[in-house]
């Protein structure tokens, strides 16, 4: 409970100041004091206010936009799987719900031309959803669902679906998929307004719905006798949160690929600050992700001499240790 | 007599083949204190699932208040009925208080979550419990009994009219056992509740309890007072244990001491 309202802000300013950091950093180095004027239209000194203002509104905002939607939108798919699975460990990627969208997504791609507005969306969801439920259904005995034969499932399942894709990327006509391979690892570089667009309305949704959601989520943690028996229509709620965070997970997916871990490691982070009830956590969660998102996309564009990195493989290389540190501290208290 | 809070009628439920209740015929009056008393795998967990709605009877026919546990919507039957059962271990942080204003949900619309009243009822149950010094302390941080009394202090801020309790004094000590049914005692008195609750405490039941259903073998072999019910024979019967029945001196309710096997 411990400074409680002053929660919100301290996110926010992180949040800013992310934002900041990723708009002003790159190839072409701009100051503050630029990114502030190529914002606002005003001119600036040193680069060309043309330049800067091309390169902030262009390049680096719409990147920004996405982040904050892709990070966001992963950390409440974590926090609605973990919520629904009762297992602190669930991550869509791990669960392989991500790689179910990627099928989904691809599947799409190669059946329908070009960047199809909202079929490659709704693919993805579908790919995810039916993922998880693949996962719940192998996973679960009459005992219900240990945490460890979940994560199993995941894998097995995740395994397979990669391979799905990679024959896909093998058998797909030249240049059908272009850039399969780089969006497989986990891409914010594609990030346009264009896609920002085609995200922005589900994620809005998907983060509407599980806020709708969160008293019935706080339930869930009792287990499913306990929930129903304080009057949560347990069946219901299972079924809406499953979709939502697959809708999530999913149409993130089909826009930015496979990004993982944000899932994993921002929902603890989030719940060691405010708390596991789902209303603080869910914004909270979705803030920190954000700002997780774009801080690994900046080391992302910045860590090598030439070129970058995909962003997911700056977010594994973060998420896995962490994994390992929760599996480990995994029999003792949360 | 008051009227029937809730009934059972010839019923039956079954895992698999077996048989886990065999025709059991039970009523509880409103504001009455009962008991179900009888050995591991006599069928108590599963009739009080029944009770709340959770499993359905094969055969047979239950009532809460005068109508089936499925015809209830959800919140409306958590009003009713609460539940103290055994749930699985949390694995998320949450302090005590956020815990047992769980139990308000049923009362809580989206919008008006830890109204004033809310608030109330939570601080009234964390104080009879005798846990309104750990309502800040983190559920993983407290001692298994004591989360024991976390979930019947949840079950006190659901207000419902009837209490099912299943094994809720397992984990605790004799001074916390005595505490436990002193506070239902007071609930039944103040707020007019009543209680089902499955114990395996034969003398504290007969000094707490009203009206006692001794199950056996998924069926009620005796019911009636606890002087009706605790005799050497009866126990015999259900535990398989050789007892004495005798009065305690000082408030002349039943006391059943086991007998050592020759």
């Amino acid at each position: 409970m411990r400074g409680r309202t002053l929660v919100f802000p301290l996110l926010a300013a992180a949040f800013v100041g992310a934002a900041a950091l990723s708009l002003s950093v790159g190839p072409v180095q701009l100051s503050l004091g630029q990114v502030f004027s190529a914002i606002t239209g005003g001119s600036a000194g040193g680069v060309s206010g043309e330049t800067a203002a091309r390169v902030v509104l262009t390049l680096r905002l719409p990147r920004i936009l996405l982040g904050v939607l892709v990070g966001g939108a992963l950390s409440s798919s974590g926090v609605a799987f973990q919520a629904l699975l009762r297992n602190p460990l669930a991550d869509p990627y791990i669960l392989g719900v991500s790689g179910g969208a990627a099928v989904g997504a691809m599947t799409a791609k190669l059946l329908l031309p070009g960047d199809s507005f909202l079929p490659l969306p709704i693919c993805a969801f579908l790919g995810a959803a039916i993922a998880a439920s693949a996962v719940f259904l192998l996973a679960r005995r009459r005992s219900g669902i240990s945490r460890e034969r979940l994560i199993l499932m995941g894998v097995i399942i995740g395994a397979f679906l990669n391979a799905l894709i990679m024959m896909m990327v093998a058998l797909a006509p030249p240049g059908r998929i272009p850039g399969a391979v780089y969006w497989l690892m986990g891409d914010l570089s594609l990030g346009t307004l264009g896609r920002v667009g085609m995200l922005a309305p589900y994620v809005a949704a998907g983060v509407v719905l599980l806020f709708l959601l969160s008293r019935g989520m706080d339930l869930l943690l009792l287990g499913d006798e306990a929930a129903f028996q304080s009057g949560l229509s347990v069946e219901r709620v299972k079924t809406a949160v499953y979709l939502t965070a697959s809708l999530l997970a999913g149409t993130v997916v089909a826009v930015s690929g496979l990004i993982g871990f944000v899932g994993l490691i921002v929902p603890h982070g989030a719940r060691s600050i405010v708390g596991s009830g789902h209303r603080r956590l869910l914004p909270a969660a979705f803030l920190l992700g954000g700002t997780f998102l774009i801080v690994a996309d900046v080391l992302a564009r910045t860590v090598g001499p030439s070129g970058e990195l995909p962003v997911g493989a700056v977010t594994a290389l973060a998420g896995a240790p962490f994994f390992l540190y929760l599996l480990r501290r995994n029999g003792r208290k949360p | 007599m008051r009227g029937d809070l809730l009934t059972a009628k010839a019923l039956t439920f079954r895992y698999g083949d077996r048989d886990v209740l065999a025709g059991v015929d039970l009523r509880v009056g409103e504001g009455e204190v009962s008991v179900l008393l009888g050995p591991n795998g006599a069928g108590k967990s599963t009739l009080l699932k029944i009770f709340s709605g959770l499993l359905r009877p094969h055969v047979g026919e239950v009532t809460v208040l005068g109508r089936s546990p499925s015809s209830y919507g959800r919140r409306e039957m958590a009003k009713i009925l609460s539940v103290v059962g055994q749930d699985p271990p949390l694995d998320f942080p949450m302090s005590v208080e956020e815990y047992v204003m769980l139990g308000r949900f049923p009362h809580q619309g989206f919008f008006d979550a830890g109204t004033a009243e809310d608030l109330r009822e939570v601080e009234r149950a964390l104080a009879m419990t005798e846990l309104a010094d750990l309502g800040a302390r983190g559920l993983h941080e407290i001692s298994a009994g004591e989360r024991q009394r976390a979930t019947v202090a949840r079950a006190i801020a659901q207000g419902a009219r009837v209490m099912l309790l299943d094994e809720p004094t397992a984990y605790l000590d004799i001074y916390h056992r005595v505490a436990f049914y002193e506070i239902i005692t007071r609930l039944k008195e103040t707020c007019g509740v009543s209680a089902l609750i499955a114990s395996h405490d034969l003398s504290l039941c007969a000094e707490y309890g009203e009206r006692i259903f001794l199950m056996s073998g998924g069926k009620v072999k005796a019911s009636g007072t606890p002087e009706e019910v605790l005799t050497p024979g009866n126990v015999l019967a259900a535990f398989g244990v050789a007892v004495l029945c005798d009065r305690n001196p000082a408030t002349g309710a039943v006391r059943v001491t086991p007998q050592r096997k020759a």
